[in-house]
Order: C-alpha cells, then structure tokens, then sequence
C-alpha cells in the first residue's frame, strides 16, 4: 500500500519532466540513485579494503602457507584433512556451539530484563545501568582473566562462598571442586563470563526501548493494563527488529569468540573450552600453517551463513516491523 | 550540572594529552644528558669500542626488534643510545611488544616483507625462520673479526647455526636449573643434591609428600622442554631433520609412566590446578605459591622467582636425569640475528659485536637476558648485578659447565606442533584419558609423520 | 497500601544492589589489586583490601617504556578512537539510510557482502590485508587503523538499520511535500531520530577502538605510537618478571574514559519523553 503510493509519485514529476532534461541533482535525488549514493561509502570501504583480502584468503585456503615462504597451491586437501582428519577441529566446532547455544540466549535474556528494569530515569537507575555494563568495558583485559581465574579455583572465591553457605545449615564441607579444571564444568566458567558482559546487548534493549513512544504506554494506562500486559503487548512485540538485530549479531560474535578462551583457558582442559578460532589462530600462527586455518575460517564463515540465512527467513513470522525490507 | 561534568571530563582528556605533548620534550634532554654521561664513562673504562668503530659518515638508521619487559626495554633502549652516542651515525628505531605477539607480528611482517633489520630470535623459532633464508650468515663476520666471537664458547656459538652457517648470536646463556624450596626440604628431612638420577628425584618427592604434605610439579604444561633434557639423558637428540632421534617409543614410555605414577601415588600436583594459574608466569607458579617444592625453571628465571617470591629460601640444582652429563646443556637465552633484507649489514654486525664484547652495554644490560657469552664481559659485571642473579651466575659456571654437553641443534620445523602435542598427551594420561603406552605409541607416530612432512615441503 | 510499596521498592533495591556488587566485584579487585604491592597480588587474591596500601604502581605504570610515558599512550587511543569513532558512526547511519529507505539494483548483492564482512575472523584476512596496506604505503601509520572505519561499519549499519526500520515511513512522506530531498529527510527527519542508536553505536565504537589491539600491533612499530592497548600487554611477558600491580593500575587508568563517556551520554538513551516527530 504505502509503496504504491511512492510509485504513484514517482510517475508524475517525471511524467511532466519528460521533455526537459532532468538536473544533475534531480538524478541524484531520486530514490534509487540517493540510495545507492548513500550506500556508497560502504561499498568504496568494501571494494578498496576488505574485498581483495578476503579473496587472498579463500586462495590461501587451497594451499599450503607457512607464512615465511611463498604458499603452494594443494586443492582440496586442506578442507579434506580437516573432515576426515582432524578430531580436534571437530571437537572445537562442538565445544563452539555448545558456547554460542548456551552463552547468546541468557546474555538476551539478561539484557533485556535488566533493560526494562532499568529504564527509568532516576539518577540512582542511571548509576545501576553504569554498574551493569561496567563489565563489558573490561571485556578482554588481562586482570579479568587472572581473576576469574581466582574466583573458579578449587580453592577460589567461589568455592569458599558455597563452603561458607553449606556451613550456615550445618553441614561441614570442604568443597573443593575444580570448575576449571573438570572438563564438564570448565566451558560453563567462559559462558557465565560472557553472559557477565550482557551490557553491551543491555544497552541496545535500552536505547530501542527508548524510541517507543510513550504515547502507546500512556493510552494503555488509560485503558487499566497492567505493567505485566505492557510489556507482552507493547514492548516486546516492538522490540523484535532490535531483538532480532541483537540475535544474529550475538550468535556471530558467539561463534567468532576468541579472546575468553585465549586469555582465559586456552582450550584446557583436555580441549573441552577450545574455541574454534582459538584453534584455527594456533594452526596459523603457532604450528605456521595458514593455509589449514584459512580453510577452516572459510568452513565457519559457511556455517554462520547458513544460520544467518535461516533466521533471516523466519524473520517474517516474528518480527514486526513497518518499513520495508 | 550537566555542564560542568562535560567540562570535568573535557579537561580531563585535555590534561592527559597536554601531558604527553610536555613530556616528549622532558624525555629528549633527560636522555641526552645521561647518554653523555655515559660516554665519559665508558672513554674512563677504556673499552677499546670506541677505537674500533669508526663513524663512516653516512647517517644510518636500523629497525631493532625485541620482546621484553619494563626493565629490558629500558635497559636494552639505554644501551642503544650509548652505541649512538659512540657511533653517531647510527640510530634506532626499537620495535619491542611481548612474547606473545611477537611471533604474530614477525610473522605477518615476513609475509608482508617488512621485517626489521636486527631481530631477537628465540631457539624455538630459528630453524624456521633459517630455513626460508630470512636471517643473514654472520659467519664471514666472525671470520674477518668485525664479530669478534673469541673470548665465547664455541658451542655456544655453534648453537646460533643452522646448516653451517651462523645465523644468530647468543646473547645470554641459561641452564635449566630446578629451583627448590630449601625450607620444606629441611622439614622432611631430604638433602638435595647436585645431578640426581630421576630415581633419587622421585624417592625425594615422595618423602617430601609422605613427611610435608608438599607435592611436586614435574614441569607440567612445560614438558616440552624437560622431555628433550629427558630424551638427551637416554642418549638421543629429539628432533631431527624430517623424524624423531629416537628409535622406538620407549623414551616416551618411560616419560609418561613417570606421571601416571606420581599422580596414582598422589605426589604430583593436580593436574587441574595448572588451569587456574597463568601459563608461563613465575609468578603463579605452584613453587611460589607453595604448592610444589621445586619449580623446572632455567637460571635466568632466577632473579624473577626470587622477587615473586621474596620469602622464599630457595636452593638450585640441576634438573634430574640418570646420565647428567649428557642430559645437561649450557642453552643460548635469546639470540639477535640480522634478516637478510637489512640494507647495512656490515652496521648491524658492529652492533651485535657491541652488545658481545662491550663492558659498558653489559653494565647497563646488567645479564638481564642471561649470561653475557664473552667470558671477560662476564667476569667484569659480575660484581655489579643483583644477588639472584649471582647465585644464577654461580650455579651455570660452577654446577653446569663443567658437567654437561654441547645444546641440542635449533629445533627442526614442525617441533612446536610436536611439543603441543606432548602436552595434551601429558594431560591426557594425568587425567586418565590415556594409557602411557598409547600416549606413547600416538607421539611416536605422529611425531614422526610431522617431520616428515616438513621436510616434504 | 504504601507500605507494600515501600516494601517493594527495598526488595527491588536491595535485589539490584547485591547483583550488582556481583557485577562489579571483578572490576573492583582489580582496582584494589592496582593498590597492592606487585608481588603480593596472588597472594591476597582472596582478599579486597590491601595489607599495605601503595601508589607505587601507579608511578611505575604511568612511567611507560624507554622514556614514552602513559600520557603519550593515553593520547594516542584518544586520537584514534574519537576519529575513528566519529566517521564510523556518521558513515554508517548514512549507509543505513541508503540500506533501508530505497530500492536500488545491487541492494541485496551489497547488503550481503556487508553481513559476509561482519562473519570473518580478523584473524584470517590480516595477513592478506598486511599485504594490501603494505602496498598502499600505510604501514607504520594510524591510517589503518581509522580510515576504513570511515566507510561504515557493518556491525553498526545492521543496528541502525534496525532502529530506521521502526520509523514510520509516513515522515518521510511528510517531508518530501514540504519539498524536501531525499538527502534532507536524512537530515532533518531521521537524524534527529536515531539519536539514541547513534549514541549507542558511539559508545560501542569507542570502546572497541579503544581496545583493540590486534591492528595496532600489525601495523604500528614505533613505541612512541602505541595506544593503551598494547601498552598494557607490554607489562606481562612471560619470559621475565611480569609486573601485574602497574599492570592493573594502568588499566585502571586506562577504564575511565570509556567510563566517563557512558555516563555523560546515558541520557540520551533513556532519559525523557521520546519524541517520534508525530507531533509535528
């Protein structure tokens, strides 16, 4: 409906402009040639700097590169040795998924009910919202790595709070279980990390809350909803662009997460917290096969793709939004 | 309100920049006025440096690239300003980031052929970066004396070579050296003593644990270092060029049954404990925090387990093995070498040749990479540096010197793939995932096919 | 009547404060570390307060490397960060306009190439892309690290995007019979109304910038250009005494800005009345 009525605009300027020729700026003000002239800068920024690599690394992908000689060329057999071959590969694209499957939904979770939490304007919700995204701001630091370090030791922060908890109903414990150095609880210290840093995605629930109007929640107080109802009705249907926004950009970065295994674990123990761009970095840099970890970038890139693709097409039966896609 | 924070914080930013604008000035006159300082100095020792180089006019400029810390920044930065101030003409642009990128870096640099003129290189990384002619041959300057390498032991300079040729300079030596806590021996009752047999080790571990309680870390997360001392006592050389030295996989065996067995004895040190501290920092390491009485360390770790550790009574001696003399090696620190894309290398050399044979770059280095290889330079600051270090000093020319044998060549390509490997096979067999002797009979195997390959290439 | 809802609010007050001391706990241990003694640090890790409380670290830390102090690192990320920062955000709020509010051939080729860009580990393409700057003459400068940022962001285009979807195209319309242009509408309608996004995307892409350090240790060799970020890995190697307490105390120094920014700028997201221009 509404895009019938831009043709319906559309046709009589030019109708009329028929016989004259049209300006330079009138070319440029119409609606496609704008687009694409806003567009631009990005698709200068893609061409001039991301594309050529990109493709030098699809190359490397089909051959062997130790990075200090030139590459040769081996066909598939990178890609080959990594399905056929290669138990660890296979172990960190489990351990990977495991991570994002688990770490992406209670990181939106979280964000999205502090975010409503919070949203007032008070100035002491203003120092709670500083509070809680605190953690993301010393995303990758070391000093989060040694000390989460120190709060998971068997003898670690952690444990002595549940010692001293088990102590409260009499029970005498010498809890001393190793969260980091079992290999079934180990990846869930990494996914608490990351749902810890939840701000980021905090702070986008609340900067769409925002932008609805106000308007909407004045005229269902009138109508005696509940707060409860608001939000089922209102905001939350609302929010499904941002939601969806947050939602494939979290399970990108969710997939794509390196430093908390890096700094962290290192994918100890016995490979249970191995990211997999964990693993392809130590094929490319530390065992100087660059060729190997570009294929396996190029397999993940795939993988992320196709769950991209597939949540973009049920995009349509969840999110409402009202421009145009 | 409002206002006024936005000002707060705009003077803030403002101030901190204004500061860095201020403080390159301050910088330029303080380093000159103690880099004059020290030429007077060094004209009073009377090095025979200055004599030696002459400035040939022409304005050089060389890109020197090390990994380090606070302190060898400064000391290595100073030391490069007293070379200026002898030598005019030269000057540097350092390039210093951590061990960890390091490598990153220098690889991207290789690809993208931009690799600095004098490089620090570690022995993991030398035949590698040997082999695809990356690093210039020094051995014509050793040869015409602008290196002048005779007051150095020729092993150790040998141990810079690759195919013949020597492609990088030692510039600290280290032993392995455990480092052991003298008060919780005491407390059991063990006398440690120089070269034990891995025999008398393992009795003293278990006395210890029987008697204190204190476990023992056989460099866990380490291995791949103790595993070439532990395959050296057994007669072999690990790697080889495109296989392993050792026949067969007994070597292996022999190494992780003496982990499965120290774990099922319980006088290893949990395996799980190694996830919680920081890999390779002393100062997270079980000695220092009490968890284990010796620490597999090298002497140049000395100086830094003492200041982690101020409390700590230490004792060193050397790392066991059943045949000490052919287990035990006198091991090139860190090494420079100079990459063949340098326009001026005969410059270059006459840097490394300072850094060699100076007394005074030694005193302002103070060993901080290792034992200076010159042993006149070593005889001349000894006096000067930190207590420690002394006591490292001490145990390489007293304990290890005389009763050891030449370093194992620099590591064939694919040995770091190899080392990874032997480490999660030593965690695996540490937390029951693997019998020893499938751990055995798996690196054996795969050790073996990576040299291979390798070579293949 | 009211005292459940004082009893509400306690609850709700006490509820958020507890979590959020959870929050904020490591952060807090890492300031108090910065206040301890290097070398006892692991040794007191359990305990918040230091046995002797110390500014040394702070002199230490701030004291830099050969001569080229914090202040000299401090300054650098803040260049880069405010201009890149600054072109990031306006560029791809454009970008995002050309994305959502018209059809044109190649939309959906671009829009594709722009999610395929946010779907590659860095890792990957930074040696090929060494290589490519290499030969446009910008390595030992800042121009890798802020010019490609000037050309959108994909991350960011996708999110304002978002936010443009839930703008009614009725304003746009509105706009266009009072003669504007397609360009004005950008302007004068939809700035105005992104606000918050935008600001959003600021503070991201400060902080990102800010922390990056993998491109800075690429292409930037010269110490006296260091930002922060590699700065302060420089403190811990493992080969030597790594001097965690300077370590942390720069760190903590090297929090505020983003700190300082996400405060002053909270208002634009949550404060007020939300104004959709329907009024008008």
């Amino acid at each position: 409906m509404k895009s019938d009525k831009k043709e319906v605009k559309k046709v009589s300027p030019q109708v009329s402009h028929r016989r004259a020729k049209l300006t330079l700026w009138q070319k440029l003000n119409r609606q496609s040639t704008a687009g694409f002239v806003c567009v631009f800068p990005f698709t200068f920024g893609f061409f001039a700097f991301t594309l050529i690599p990109v493709i030098m690394s699809l190359y490397y992908s089909f051959t062997i590169f130790d990075t200090l000689s030139a590459p040769k060329f081996i066909g598939l057999q990178n890609y080959i040795t990594l399905f056929s071959n290669d138990a660890r590969f296979l172990k960190s694209l489990g351990v990977t998924f495991f991570f994002t499957f688990t770490s992406v939904p209670l990181r939106l979770v979280f964000a999205l009910f502090v975010a409503m939490i919070l949203v007032k304007a008070t100035k002491i919700s203003a120092i709670y919202r500083a509070v809680y995204y605190l953690p993301s701001i010393i995303g990758g630091s070391v000093a989060v790595a040694i000390l989460w370090k120190r709060m998971f030791a068997t003898d670690g922060v952690l444990n002595t709070i549940l010692n001293s908890f088990f102590g409260l109903f009499g029970i005498d414990s010498s809890f001393d279980y190793a969260w980091l150095g079992s290999t079934n609880t180990a990846i869930w210290t990494l996914v608490i990390l990351a749902v810890w840093q939840f701000g980021s995605s905090m702070l986008i629930f609340l900067s769409a809350i925002k932008q609805i109007p106000t308007s909407y929640y004045e005229a269902a107080d009138v109508d005696g909803t509940s707060k409860y109802r608001q939000f089922f009705s209102i905001t939350l249907p609302l929010l499904t662009p941002t939601v969806f926004f947050n939602l494939i950009m979290q399970m990108i970065n969710g997939f794509l997460a390196f430093t908390q295994c890096y700094i962290i674990t290192q994918g100890k123990p016995l490979d249970s917290t191995l990211f997999y761009t964990v693993y392809m970095y130590e094929k490319s840099f530390k065992d100087y096969a660059m060729g190997y970890g570009s294929a396996m970038a190029w397999i993940m890139l795939i993988i992320i793709g196709v769950i991209t693709l597939l949540l973009f097409k049920t995009k349509k039966f969840w999110v409402v939004g009202e421009g145009e896609q | 309100m409002k206002k006024k924070i936005a000002l707060l914080f705009v003077g803030v930013m403002a101030a901190f920049s204004l500061m860095a604008c201020s403080d390159s000035r301050e910088t330029g006159s303080a380093d000159g006025s103690k880099t004059t300082t020290e030429a007077e100095s060094s004209a009073a020792d009377g090095t025979t440096e200055a004599a030696k180089t002459s400035s040939t006019g022409e304005a050089v400029t060389l890109r020197i690239s090390w990994w380090g810390n606070q302190l060898r920044n400064e000391r290595t930065d100073a030391m490069l300003k007293a070379y200026t101030a002898e030598n005019s003409n030269v000057t540097f642009k350092n390039e210093f980031t951590e061990w960890d990128s390091y490598w990153d870096k220098l690889a991207t640099q290789t690809a993208g052929n931009e690799l600095p003129d004098i490089i620090q290189m570690d022995y993991k990384y030398l035949a590698q970066y040997a082999n695809n002619g990356l690093l210039a041959d020094l051995s014509p300057y050793i040869e015409d004396g602008t290196l002048d390498l005779s007051a150095a032991s020729e092993d150790i300079v040998a141990a810079g070579s690759v195919d013949g040729k020597v492609q990088a300079l030692c510039i600290g030596v280290n032993a392995p050296a455990l480092v052991y806590n003298k008060a919780i021996a005491e407390e059991a009752g063990v006398t440690i003593k120089d070269n034990m047999t891995m025999d008398e080790f393992v009795e003293v571990s278990k006395t210890i644990y029987e008697k204190t309680g204190v476990q023992t870390n056989i460099a866990y997360g380490n291995g791949d270092n103790f595993i070439e001392y532990f395959a050296r006592s057994a007669g072999y050389v690990l790697f080889e060029e495109g296989q392993l030295g050792t026949p067969d996989d007994s070597v292996f065996l022999d190494f992780f049954h003496m982990y499965k067995q120290a774990i099922e004895e319980g006088w290893h040190v949990d395996p799980s404990l190694f996830v919680e501290i920081t890999p390779g920092s002393i100062e997270t390491d079980p000695l220092v925090s009490g968890k284990s009485w010796a620490f597999f360390a090298y002497s140049n770790q000395i100086s830094a387990i003492s200041s982690a550790a101020p409390d700590l009574d230490y004792g060193i001696t050397t790392w066991p093995a059943d045949n000490a003399k052919a287990a035990n090696y006198l091991k090139p620190g860190q090494f420079f070498s100079i990459s063949t894309g340098c326009e001026n290398i005969e410059e270059a050399v006459k840097v490394l040749n300072f850094v060699t044979n100076s007394v005074e770059a030694n005193e302002i280095l103070l060993a901080e990479r290792g034992i200076p290889i010159s042993s006149v330079v070593a005889e001349e600051i000894k006096p000067l540096i930190a207590e420690a270090d002394q006591a490292a000093f001490g145990y390489v020319n007293n304990v290890v010197t005389e009763n050891s044998s030449p370093v194992n060549p620099a590591s064939a390509e694919g040995s770091g793939e190899i080392q990874a490997l032997l480490n999660s096979l030593v965690e695996e067999v540490c937390y029951g995932q693997k019998t020893p002797e499938a751990a055995a009979a798996e690196i054996f195997t795969k050790g073996n096919e990576i040299l291979a390959s390798k070579v293949a290439e | 009547m009211k005292k459940k809802k004082t009893i509400g609010r306690i609850i709700y007050h006490v509820l958020v404060s507890a979590f959020g001391f959870l929050m904020v706990y490591p952060l807090l241990w890492m300031v108090m570390s910065s206040f301890k003694e290097s070398n006892t640090i692991f040794r007191t890790a359990s305990s918040l307060i230091p046995e002797k409380f110390t500014f040394a670290n702070y002199a230490t830390g701030w004291r830099g490397f050969t001569g080229i102090t914090f202040a000299t690192f401090f300054k650098n990320s803040m260049v880069i960060s405010v201009i890149a920062t600054i072109g990031s955000v306006f560029s791809s709020a454009i970008v995002a306009y050309g994305f959502t509010r018209s059809k044109f051939k190649g939309r959906g080729f671009l829009f594709t190439c722009m999610l395929v860009s946010m779907m590659l580990p860095f890792q990957v393409i930074m040696i090929p892309q060494f290589i490519w700057f290499k030969q446009l003459g910008w390595v030992g400068t800042y121009l890798p690290l802020i010019a490609p940022y000037f050309f959108g962001q994909g991350f960011f285009i996708f999110m304002i995007m978002g936010f443009m979807e839930g703008i009614p195209t009725e304003l746009d319309e509105a706009a266009k019979i009072d003669g504007c242009s397609y360009y004005g509408i950008f302007g004068r309608i939809m700035l105005p109304l992104i606000v918050p996004s935008m600001v959003t995307a600021g503070i991201f892409s400060f902080m990102w910038r800010w922390d990056d350090f993998l491109a800075a240790l690429l292409y930037i060799s010269d110490p006296v250009k260091y930002p922060i970020s590699i700065a302060l890995k420089l403190f811990s190697d493992p080969g030597s005494t790594s001097d965690y307490g300077a370590m942390f105390a720069m760190a903590t120094v090297s929090i505020v800005p983003a700190v300082l920014i996400f405060i002053f700028f909270q208002k634009y997201l949550v404060d007020g009345i939300a104004n959709t221009g329907l009024k008008g």
